[in-house]
């Protein structure tokens, strides 16, 4: 069977990971940090139903099955809370009908409540909200989701190796013939020779990229997301209208994070929250729900989001939130792939499709099976 | 404002040293950010957990001036000494570089008990269920701070014996009475104290403890 290295740790890439695993290929993956460092493990926690980028009914569509799937093979990850669109503002309220029409058009199950009946369930709401439409989101703890994928990738013999880094190829003849990669827990440089490479980096996918002397159109899109001290509701609260800055309130385990920013920058290694981000997310917040005011921030943290780039756009609004496969092929070299874009609710999605990719270059006749087996849990990433 | 961040490095060819780094931050910017703004510019072999970044995944539990604490809900204001932040990793695991350590000593415990992950929560209406994951990050903090886990290496743990006494519905496996189980606490509670997310589980323990000895709980195997 061939070789196939994984670079990247976060969701896709252990997605990837599993997948290849799944279909018999020898895959090793390597993350210059630990599991989740990056951008999946800062993720706000939300499994979307796919109502957020409902003006994309196939985003959405996609959203919502991996939903589905994901609750299925791993239902101990998630909590099973849904999530509420609050119309606060009388715009708010003209973006009713065009997201319940294109919630049906997606085939999300939805449900309009009473203002009485979601002030009943949710008491920290706006009890000034105009109208409320009940949908299927979850929430999870990112890390635990991203080890149950890296133990699943293990049980089928996949080699996960964090705090390795790549720090260069060599390309020889239109292929990677080797990666030279810093275990920085020796701290020592060792080559491997791949059959082949999947760039699975996320925002950094193009400075990984370069180093094999490629490109990737990886739009690196911040967010800024603070965490309130205190739970102040169970269900997942949206703004009802078009995504925006500070118009979703995530709570998981004993906390609630209020999110988030968008915008561009060149090196996602170099993002810090500016403090005006804050400001506008505890007043955006507080629109929803006026507890958020009063309690304490307990952390402010930025996740740079891997959006597919292409022209000019420079907010990270406008730019897609599907994914993309770059088959660096078409740059002279044959065996080495990008993925960016997607969401972490999408990702097993997309690592079944890179896996589709890869597996037809490498003559692996195995389908993914990601779908219906189900996942090892977390703790299982610890033993062995 | 200058901050030193002398940070305990352990390498897998051995030898320990303390490395010293100056380092410009805000005061309540966190200890997380900081020790990733010197892996990212200072010392890239410097190794570390990190994930969320906001307190709810447990990855980035350290010793800092001394005391167990979520590097990443630790503002680097409030526990510098002298301008000093010293960093060590969590006691009682194994060193795998730096700061992180294997947790398998906790995780490998799981198998034995298999824990739910998820608590049923009361519903405000009759016909609305709700499940939310237990607020128990799994960080490791309780089992560093735990002077019976750091001596006593078959013993179950503080977080684990609290998940499982939580979740425990009148039935628990045998090792939960046993003496690796609830009987080896020394009730120091340590875990309660230093636990970042208030989970309790030294109070869980005495708990499970008292339902046992009252038979409410029936032991399997």
């Amino acid at each position: 069977m061939p070789n196939v290295l994984v670079v990247g740790g976060g969701i896709t890439g252990v997605a990837v990971a599993y997948d290849l695993a799944l279909r018999g290929a020898r895959v090793t993956l390597v993350e210059r940090g630990s599991l989740g460092a990056g951008t999946s493990g800062r993720t706000h926690g939300l499994l979307h139903s796919g109502c957020r980028y409902i003006a994309d009914v196939e985003v959405a569509r996609e959203c919502y099955t991996e939903n589905v799937i994901l609750r299925r093979i791993a239902p101990f990850l998630f909590e099973k809370n849904g999530g509420l669109f609050v119309a606060i503002s009388d715009d708010d309220l003209g973006y009713r009908d065009f997201f319940l029409k294109q919630c049906d058009k997606a085939g999300i199950p939805v449900q309009e409540l009473s203002r009485e009946e979601a002030l009943r369930l949710e008491p920290n709401l706006n009890p000034g909200l105009k109208a409320v439409i009940r949908v299927p989101d979850g929430t999870f703890d990112p890390l635990k989701v991203i080890l149950s994928f890296a133990a699943s990738a293990k049980l089928h013999s996949a080699v996960i190796k964090p705090f390795n880094e790549v720090t260069g190829f060599k390309v020889e003849g239109g292929r990677v013939v080797s990666v030279r990669i810093l275990d920085k827990t020796v701290p020592r440089e060792y080559e491997v020779k791949p059959d082949f490479v999947v760039n699975a980096t996320g925002a950094w996918a193009d400075k990984v990229a370069r180093l094999a002397g490629l490109r990737v159109p990886v739009k690196p899109s911040p967010g800024v997301m603070v965490a309130l001290d205190g739970r102040i509701g169970n269900m997942v609260f949206n703004r009802l209208n078009k995504p925006g800055d500070g118009d979703i309130i995530v709570h998981h385990r004993g906390t609630s994070v209020v999110g988030t920013t968008s915008w561009v920058v060149e090196d996602p290694d170099k993002v810090a929250p500016p403090r005006e981000h804050i400001e506008l997310m505890i007043r955006r917040g507080s629109e929803l729900a006026p507890v958020v005011s009063r309690l304490r921030v307990k952390a402010v943290y930025v996740s740079s989001r891997p959006l597919v780039g292409e022209g000019a756009a420079s907010s990270g609004r406008e730019v897609s939130r599907s994914f993309a496969v770059i088959d660096h092929s078409r740059e002279g070299v044959e065996n080495f792939v990008s993925i960016i874009g997607g969401k972490f609710t999408t990702a097993r999605l997309m690592a079944e499709k890179l896996g589709d990719f890869v597996s037809e270059r490498l003559g692996i006749a195995r389908e993914s099976s990601t779908a219906s087996t189900p996942l090892a849990p977390y703790w299982l990433f610890f033993e062995g | 404002m200058k901050y030193r961040l002398v940070v305990r490095r352990v390498k897998a060819t051995g030898g320990r040293r303390f490395d010293v780094f100056e380092v410009e931050a805000e005061p309540d910017e966190s200890v997380l950010d900081v020790v990733e703004r010197v892996s990212l510019q200072g010392d890239r072999t410097l190794t570390f957990e990190h994930a969320c970044h906001h307190g709810v995944c447990g990855a980035c539990g350290m010793v800092i001036n001394g005391v167990e604490r979520l590097a990443c809900i630790t503002r680097i204001g409030e526990v510098a000494r002298g301008g000093v932040v010293v960093v060590e990793p969590l006691r009682g695991f194994r060193v795998v570089s730096d700061l992180a350590v294997d947790k398998s000593r906790m995780f490998g415990k799981y198998r034995l008990v298999t824990p739910t992950t998820l608590e049923k929560l009361d519903s405000r209406l009759d016909r609305v269920e709700f499940e939310k994951l237990y607020d128990c990050t799994e960080c490791g903090i309780c089992y560093s701070a735990c002077p019976i886990a750091n001596t006593f290496k078959d013993y179950l743990g503080p977080s684990l014996l609290a998940i499982v006494s939580r979740s425990a519905e009148g039935r628990v496996p045998a090792v939960i009475d046993s003496r690796a189980g609830v009987w080896a606490c020394h009730a120091a509670f340590e875990c309660s104290v230093r636990c970042p997310v208030d989970f309790k589980p030294g109070e869980s323990i005495m708990r499970l403890r008292r339902r046992l000895l009252k038979g409410e709980v029936e032991v399997e195997g």
